[in-house]
């Protein structure tokens, strides 16, 4: 089977870029129609590399890192949307399982009986623990239909 | 060379914040900068793709916090960022090298032009990447694959096969070192 290269191939490539030649390594290039071939057309993109350079104009270093850091804060930002909008299904999520265990409960246990054995300073405490229950579930939710609103 | 390590080092673990590491990062970009450029504009055919990219392949060097390295990896780094951004951009667009392959016929230095664009325009974008890297910027197989992330053994054939039909295009006699 033919090689697909000549084993020379990156030495003359090495040469050419460093520009130090053995008399026997020229001499190879010469007559190897494989390091030939290889030699013009690496002289070819060479020469090729050295015009398109001299039209190139970089820009300021500074303007990239400045770049990059507005990159990297809206990344960052990217990163805390995500983990809020996580936190927000998972609040939905609690409050609908709450819903729906209160309601379930209510048509399961006697809460009718347990509310009418109650009474003075037990009313009172219960009383003021579903306002605080209520008023915590409406302010989570507040943001979050705020949001959806803002969104819709 | 010893100089650019410390450069390298200084920029890589987030040190671009400070007067130190935007110094190192500049000169590393005087550095560089040049021949990524070459090589995304021969890549794409494009020189404002080129520019673009340039950009991204830097802001993404910046940002993705990378091991301290020295010199030549951070070379070999920022080439493996620049042909991945290349091969991005090759799937989201249809891309046509905006540079028309030339016709035949003018004389000498211009000829030569003439010819290498013309052999660039005819590769696939991959053919063209593997030229550069082997012939342009002297990477060895190894180094390719791992710019690449192709086989030492696929790279092989494949700069092979490019080196043939390229010099499809090219007349020895015209070319100028």
């Amino acid at each position: 089977m033919k090689p697909m290269s000549c084993e020379h191939e990156s030495s003359i490539i090495r040469a050419l870029h460093s520009g130090e030649w053995s008399s026997e390594l020229r001499l190879h290039a010469a007559e190897c129609a494989d390091c030939s071939q290889t030699l013009h057309l690496a002289e070819a993109l060479g020469a090729a590399a050295r015009r398109a350079e001299a039209d190139f104009h970089a820009p300021d270093a500074h303007w990239i890192l400045q770049r990059s850091r507005v990159m990297a804060r809206e990344i960052a930002v990217r990163r805390v949307t995500r983990l809020l909008a996580a936190m927000r299904i998972l609040a939905a999520v609690y409050v609908a399982t709450a819903v729906l265990w209160l309601l379930r409960g209510y048509a399961v246990l006697p809460y009718r009986e347990v509310a009418s054995s109650m009474h003075g300073t037990y009313a009172g405490f219960a009383l003021i623990g579903a306002v605080a229950a209520a008023v915590c579930v409406a302010a989570g939710l507040w943001p979050i239909l705020r949001d959806r609103s803002e969104v819709g | 060379m010893e100089d650019a390590s410390m450069i390298a080092a200084w920029i890589a673990p987030g040190r671009e914040q400070t007067a130190a590491g935007e110094e190192g990062f500049r000169r590393l970009y005087e550095a560089t900068s040049r021949p990524l450029w070459g090589y995304l504009h021969h890549a794409s055919g494009r020189p404002d793709v080129a520019d673009d990219l340039l950009q991204e392949t830097y802001c993404k060097f910046l940002l993705r916090k990378a091991p301290a390295m020295d010199e030549a990896e951070c070379r070999s780094y920022l080439f493996r960022i620049a042909t991945n951004l290349l091969h991005n951009r090759a799937r989201s667009r249809d891309d046509a090298a905006r540079e028309e392959p030339a016709e035949s016929g003018a004389q000498t230095d211009e000829d030569a032009r003439l010819d290498v664009r013309a052999a660039i325009c005819h590769l696939k974008p991959r053919e063209r990447e593997l030229l550069w890297l082997a012939y342009v910027e002297g990477m060895s197989h190894a180094e390719i694959a791992a710019t690449t992330g192709l086989g030492v053994m696929s790279i092989r054939i494949l700069l092979y096969r490019a080196r043939q039909k390229a010099s499809a295009f090219l007349r020895p006699e015209r070319i100028k070192s």
